[in-house]
């Protein structure tokens, strides 16, 4: 019983740096240039036991000038039109495209160039449009093929039902020794009592005659893992066949579908099968008439796109590389670490000197993606030794410290995004004229909305002063709030409570000896003194002696004030995690567990640092009922006048000490005994 | 030998090849000049397998195999990178739902991805760190380490050596 042939299309595949080269090519060569490049396709001869699909590839060896050979691939040879616009894409006529795709093949099989290279007849084309700035590429492959070849199918049977033994060897070794070229199509001649003879088609197409047609076999390499079928491309070869052997319109003719595969370490043809096909008789647009685009993954004959961005693009494996690094962190250490509330959070950096050089890299290594920095210098000589996010170049440009830093850090990571503010934080005592009267009150507003707008503010200013009005804002917001302050070879990192006093939770089970304080009742940096015991530079704070440091010093203290802010964010209560502290020297900080930690550990509430020493402590204090920036007193008069209030400050400290009630207390104690003064403007 | 030399792993991967060559295997030796480290090996397979995210149709991907030298752990590794037709390359997370082989071992220890040793680009690699340790009893045994290594780790990444490979260990 006789059926017609059956066709499957071999199948396109994308090498990842097909798209690289021709993003390449298309920058520093084609550019607008729409003309048809040659490209290369390669398939492998062997089928595949792990897979029952034969892929045509296309990879950056495509666009060379000559096929890069290797003994199991065989060639197609084919043109890519990558057009400008995705208009250019849409709009090129299909049709016609293939139609001119094919008539140049026709050209190929009548000047003869395909008995030079019969792997010619694997033709494909590649349509495409490259979004460059998107990695997106539009793209159609086609494998042009005559449209009206009909093929009878005769009769079928197993290779080996038609030849001997030793003659399928000998059909093996001699497939093996024929150059690349001829191994898509070759002719085998057997005569009867003759020895089996393998010809390039070339050495013997020219000779057949109608009496000796029964003597020949046309071989050809299928890519078809399916029996029932051969690969469309064979009809290019009918094709071609029939354009030499005219007389064989309409006639039978013995086929060789040839098929290597991997028997244990054998390599062999055993599988082919031999084939009597009658073949069509030429129409008048056999030749002219072509079809064979392909179709796309929704089986419609369509364009496909490959979004290449995570491959392709930079930034983008830049961001997945650094987010892979935390996520090994998740996956091996810490499997309850929540990376995502890390990423979301926002972080505001008052001052981008040392300190918050050094917060800002810090946080990057966490995965913070909202860096926005507050200064109001520029970056000067000195500068950029000690403040890692800063070059020579930037103190030549005078640039603005929040911007350089911005920037800078978007140099580091694109995928970061930073912004610099340069601004004055308005500072009591720091008397405002009428002239900077609506300056000061801009500001104000500012910082007022970039502090609500974020999620972790850090203090990394370098004067007390400034530190005031973002204490007490962000303390009315009930935002997280980590401060840091530098001495000559010491540092304080801490966190300050917020306003909030609904939150109250229950101290969690701790060994004795320890006292817990909630975290909305912890001191900010005005509720202590900050002045070390025993120091002798007596009076004068940490901050103020700052611009002499140890250089490591604002490394660690920055490093700690990032790890602090992540600890707080990974507990369960958040800005309310509690802190616990030991009056008693016999318990050491370090075996301190309690139930409620941070998945991170215990959440201090300071952490002071000594390099005299090397070493860390971690005191906790209470909230300072007449504290000038967190107290009751304070916030209630701030909430009730506002700017009115703010003013009043500016213009002179001593109006905090009013409102706090501290020149009350100043009368009625000998307050010499009982707190140091920080400065003459302050009294805590 | 007690551990393998960068010479040492040239030689075996050159073996590899030359099998390879004859079994029309597809492992091509590749060299970056001026790197110590420059001669890696590559063999590309394809494979359909079901991935998760896109419901649990088959799909056909390809498997590109490198095996590189990795200078400072002095072992070598089994890297790869895998694509899906139109070349867009799996994450580590799409590989892991893919490969049924890892489902009960700690996958994130062994499989990692890591700058390809020559290349210095991301690659899904089988950490190096316990290499070492699975190579130890072939440094005297075998004749080819890497082969011994590569039969052992490979099936774990749908990479299997045929025997052939396997043979030149003993012989």
């Amino acid at each position: 019983m006789s059926s017609n042939l059956s066709y499957v299309q071999i199948s396109s595949c994308v090498n990842p740096s097909f798209w690289n080269k021709l993003s390449e090519l298309k920058l520093d060569v084609y550019k607008l240039d729409v003309s048809q490049q040659r490209i290369w396709g390669y398939y492998t001869v062997i089928n595949s036991l792990s897979c029952p699909i034969t892929v045509m590839e296309v990879d950056s060896t495509s666009f060379n000038r000559e096929f890069s050979a290797h003994n199991h691939l065989l060639p197609f040879q084919g043109w890519i039109l990558n057009t400008n616009t995705i208009e250019q894409f849409k709009e090129c006529d299909k049709a016609e495209l293939i139609n001119s795709e094919g008539q140049k093949l026709y050209q190929k099989i009548k000047d003869g160039d395909v008995f030079e290279n019969t792997s010619l007849l694997n033709t494909f084309f590649v349509l495409s449009f490259a979004d460059l700035k998107r990695f997106h590429y539009y793209y159609w492959f086609a494998f042009p093929v005559p449209r009206h070849v009909v093929v009878e199918k005769v009769h079928e049977c197993d290779l080996e039902n038609v030849f001997s033994l030793e003659e399928v060897e000998t059909l093996n070794s001699a497939y093996m020794n024929l150059n690349h070229c001829q191994k898509a199509y070759f002719i085998v001649k057997k005569r009867f009592g003759k020895v089996l003879e393998v010809h390039t088609v070339a050495s013997v197409l020219k000779t057949i005659t109608s009496e000796d047609i029964d003597d020949y076999y046309f071989a050809f390499h299928n890519i078809s893992y399916d029996r029932c079928a051969v690969g469309s491309i064979f009809r290019n070869y009918i094709a071609f066949i029939l354009y030499y052997c005219d007389f064989l319109q309409n006639r039978t003719a013995n086929f060789i579908s040839f098929n290597l595969s991997r028997v244990g370490s054998q390599i062999t043809c055993k599988k082919s099968i031999v084939y009597k096909l009658k073949l069509p008789t030429k129409t008048k647009d056999f030749y002219t008439s072509w079809v064979g685009w392909e179709k796309n993954e929704r089986d419609k004959m369509g364009p496909k796109l490959a979004n290449m961005k995570n491959t392709l693009d930079p930034s983008v494996i830049a961001e997945n590389a650094v987010d892979l690094n935390l996520k090994l962190m998740k996956w091996n250490l810490l499997p309850s670490v929540d990376l995502e509330k890390i990423r979301k959070t926002k972080c505001l950096l008052l001052g981008a000197g040392t300190l918050g050089c050094s917060v800002a890299r810090t946080l990057l290594g966490w995965g913070i993606r909202e860096i926005t920095f507050v200064d109001n210098s520029t970056v000067s000589f000195s500068n950029p030794v000690r403040q890692s996010l800063f070059t020579y170049q930037d103190s030549v440009d005078m640039k603005p410290k929040s911007k350089a830093a911005a920037d800078n850090l978007k140099n580091i990571f694109p995928g970061v995004n930073s912004v610099g503010h340069q601004m004055t934080i308005p500072m009591p005592g720091h008397s405002v004229g009428e002239s900077m009267l609506e300056q000061t009150k801009q500001s104000v507003e500012k910082l007022t909305q970039l502090i609500k707008e974020h999620d972790v503010i850090f203090l990394l200013l370098d004067s007390r002063e400034s530190r005031w009005l973002p204490t007490l804002i962000a303390s009315v917001e009930n935002k997280i709030l980590i401060n840091a302050a530098l001495g000559f070879d010491s540092y304080l990192v801490m966190r300050h409570g917020i306003h909030n006093k609904n939150y109250a939770n229950e101290a969690a089970r701790h060994p004795e000896g320890y006292k817990v304080i909630p975290g909305n009742n912890l001191a900010c940096y005005f509720c202590c003194d900050v002045t070390a015991p025993g120091d002798s530079l007596k009076g004068r704070t940490l901050d103020q002696q700052c611009t002499v440091t140890r250089p490591g010093v604002s490394q660690i203290a920055g490093a700690l004030a990032v790890e602090l802010s992540i600890s707080v964010l990974q507990h369960k209560h958040g800005v309310f995690a509690p802190a616990y502290y030991t009056t008693s020297q016999t318990v050491p900080t370090q075996e301190l567990t309690v139930s409620d930690d941070s998945v991170l550990g215990l959440v201090p509430h300071s952490i002071r640092g000594f390099l005299s020493s090397f070493e860390h402590i971690l005191p906790a204090t209470e909230k300072y009922k007449n504290c000038v920036a967190c107290s009751d007193l304070i916030i209630k008069e701030y909430k009730e006048k506002q700017m009115e209030f703010l003013l009043n400050v500016f213009n002179s400290s001593k109006h905090l000490e009013d409102v706090a009630l501290l020149t009350e207390l100043f009368k009625e104690t000998d307050f010499g005994e009982v707190l140091e003064f920080s400065d003459e403007d302050f009294s805590t | 030998m007690t551990s393998l030399t960068i010479e040492d792993f040239n030689r075996c991967v050159e073996d590899i090849v030359n099998i390879s060559d004859k079994l029309m295997d597809g492992w091509k030796l590749q060299q970056n000049e001026g790197l110590e480290n420059g001669k890696y090996i590559v063999k590309k397979e394809q494979k359909v397998l079901p991935l998760e995210q896109e419901g649990s149709t088959n799909f056909l991907l390809i498997f590109e195999y490198h095996v590189a030298f990795n200078i400072s752990y002095g072992v070598p590794v089994l890297c790869f990178n895998v694509w899906k037709q139109d070349g867009s390359i799996l994450t580590i997370e799409q590989f892991w739902k893919a490969n049924k082989k890892f489902k009960d071992s700690n996958m994130h220890d062994t499989l990692t991805q890591m700058d390809h040793p020559v290349l210095r680009r991301p690659f899904l690699t089988l950490h190096p760190c316990r290499t070492h340790e699975i190579m130890e009893p072939f440094l005297e045994r075998s004749k080819n380490p890497v082969v011994s290594w590569l039969s052992v780790v490979g099936p774990f990444v749908h990479l299997n050596l045929t025997e052939e490979y396997v043979k030149i260990c003993s012989s």
